[in-house]
């Protein structure tokens, strides 16, 4: 009877045990892959590990989002494209070719990999307006280092993926190096027709004329360690990471 | 007694389980992230292009100019009509040299008439259509017609100036809906 009571003392107690070492050793893996996770300048920049990004137009910067050490605080603005497009008294002319340099600088203290979504359209006072073309805005793609991602992409909005991670302080080529609207625009007419007294009117305005055009761009930033599960985790989209660190979608 | 043990050990192991489990959530939830945003706009202003024929007749010829009465500036191009038996009979004289007759009948204006300026003179001498009247025994009135165009100026990429004489007007609309939002917003 002594004997039986012993054993089911020490059946517990061996469970317990081996649950406390299961917890031991959960806790040592998620802090060895804390390390790793880290990099191996853990212990020297642990401190100052930080991730930002800029959106630059034509040199200047235009919106960022860098993480600062002081309270937990993010130092950001949302910026204005196409405030300087037009010189004093300039209008905007169809067909003719405008600067409009995009790029995204690395403004953290951490490699990162980053993509960008640019939305184009027309709005008036009312809004936007989805029965004008969003493609009579000619925004030009370099395609130097940067992937458009077709599936996600549509009429009015662009996603692009940047195929090289960017080092802390680096800037990426641009992403579109002109903006133009198509001269196709001068030949959509809006008729209207009104009858009176019997006699028809027919009144033919310009469809786009009073319209802005309107951009919108963001710029999206990750880690690069474990950037395949960053980036899914981050942006729902499957990546593949080359060894030379090169970014494709899958 | 046994069935309190089995009862604290399956409640450790629970409680162990969840630790490990929050262990691991934690972690995908530490990645670093973020984004930066802009927007903005640029107002296109297209109004109208219109341009207004002067006309007058002094010797037997006619004093044609363009005054570009829109908001843009633009080319113009003018066509006499006098029907068909004097259509040849009418001259053309050019002080400005800035009149040329195209393969198509009309006379363009080499420069871009800015909104508010006007063309040189074109003369367009009627005086052959008279005469060849008044050698017949048929005299009748006649009627010389002047159609003047205009299109605005377009700009290719490097902001050459140019005209597009053939630019057809379009109406048709087209609405992109669904997941890019469609209809007003």
């Amino acid at each position: 009877m002594s004997g039986k009571k012993t054993s089911s003392h020490i059946k517990p107690v061996l469970l317990l045990a081996s649950a406390a070492l299961l917890l031991v050793f959960s806790t040592v893996g998620s802090a060895r892959a804390a390390l790793v996770y880290y990099s191996e300048n853990y212990a020297a920049e642990v401190t100052v590990s930080s991730i930002g990004v800029t959106l630059t137009e034509n040199g200047e910067k235009v919106g960022f989002r860098d993480y600062t050490h002081k309270n937990d605080q993010w130092n950001e603005t949302e910026g204005t494209l196409l405030s300087n497009l037009l010189a004093e008294g300039e209008t905007l002319e169809p067909g003719r070719e405008y600067p409009e340099k995009l790029a995204v600088a690395n403004s953290g203290t951490i490699d990162t990999y980053v993509r960008v979504i640019i939305k184009k359209s027309w709005v008036d006072q009312e809004g936007k307006d989805t029965t004008l073309s969003p493609e009579l805005i000619d925004l030009h793609f370099t395609g130097n280092g940067w992937v458009i991602d077709e599936n996600a992409s549509t009429r009015e909005r662009t996603v692009l993926y940047y195929t090289k991670s960017i080092a802390p302080g680096e800037t990426t080529a641009d992403i579109t190096d002109t903006l133009r609207i198509d001269p196709a625009i001068t030949g959509k007419i809006k008729e209207t027709v009104t009858e009176k007294d019997g006699y028809q009117t027919v009144t033919t305005a310009y469809e786009y004329d009073g319209y802005s055009l309107y951009l919108e761009a963001e710029a999206d930033a990750v880690q690069t360690h474990s950037a395949q599960e960053a980036i899914k985790s981050a942006w729902g989209v499957d990546v593949i990471i080359s060894p030379d660190k090169s970014l494709s979608l899958r | 007694m046994r069935k309190y043990s089995d009862k604290k050990i399956f409640v450790l192991a629970a409680a162990a389980f969840v630790l490990i489990m929050n262990l691991g959530i934690g972690s995908a939830m530490a990645y670093f992230t973020t984004y930066a945003t802009a927007k903005g706009g640029a107002k296109i202003r297209l109004g109208f292009t219109v341009t207004t024929p002067e006309e007058k007749v002094v010797d037997w010829m006619k004093h044609i100019s363009i005054t570009n009465t829109g908001d843009y500036d633009c080319y113009v191009r003018v066509k006499l009509f006098a029907g068909a038996e004097y259509q040849e009979q009418l001259t053309y004289t050019d002080k400005s040299g800035k009149w040329s007759p195209g393969a198509d009948g009309y006379y363009y204006y080499s420069d871009i008439v800015p909104a508010g300026g006007s063309t040189e003179e074109l003369l367009a001498g009627v005086e052959n259509i008279k005469n060849a009247m008044e050698s017949t025994d048929s005299q009748r009135d006649f009627n010389v017609i002047v159609v003047q165009e205009c299109t605005r100026v377009i700009y290719d990429e490097q902001g050459r100036p140019g005209a597009d004489w053939n630019k057809i007007s379009d109406s048709n609309t087209s609405t992109y809906t669904g997941e890019e939002g469609g209809g007003r917003s």
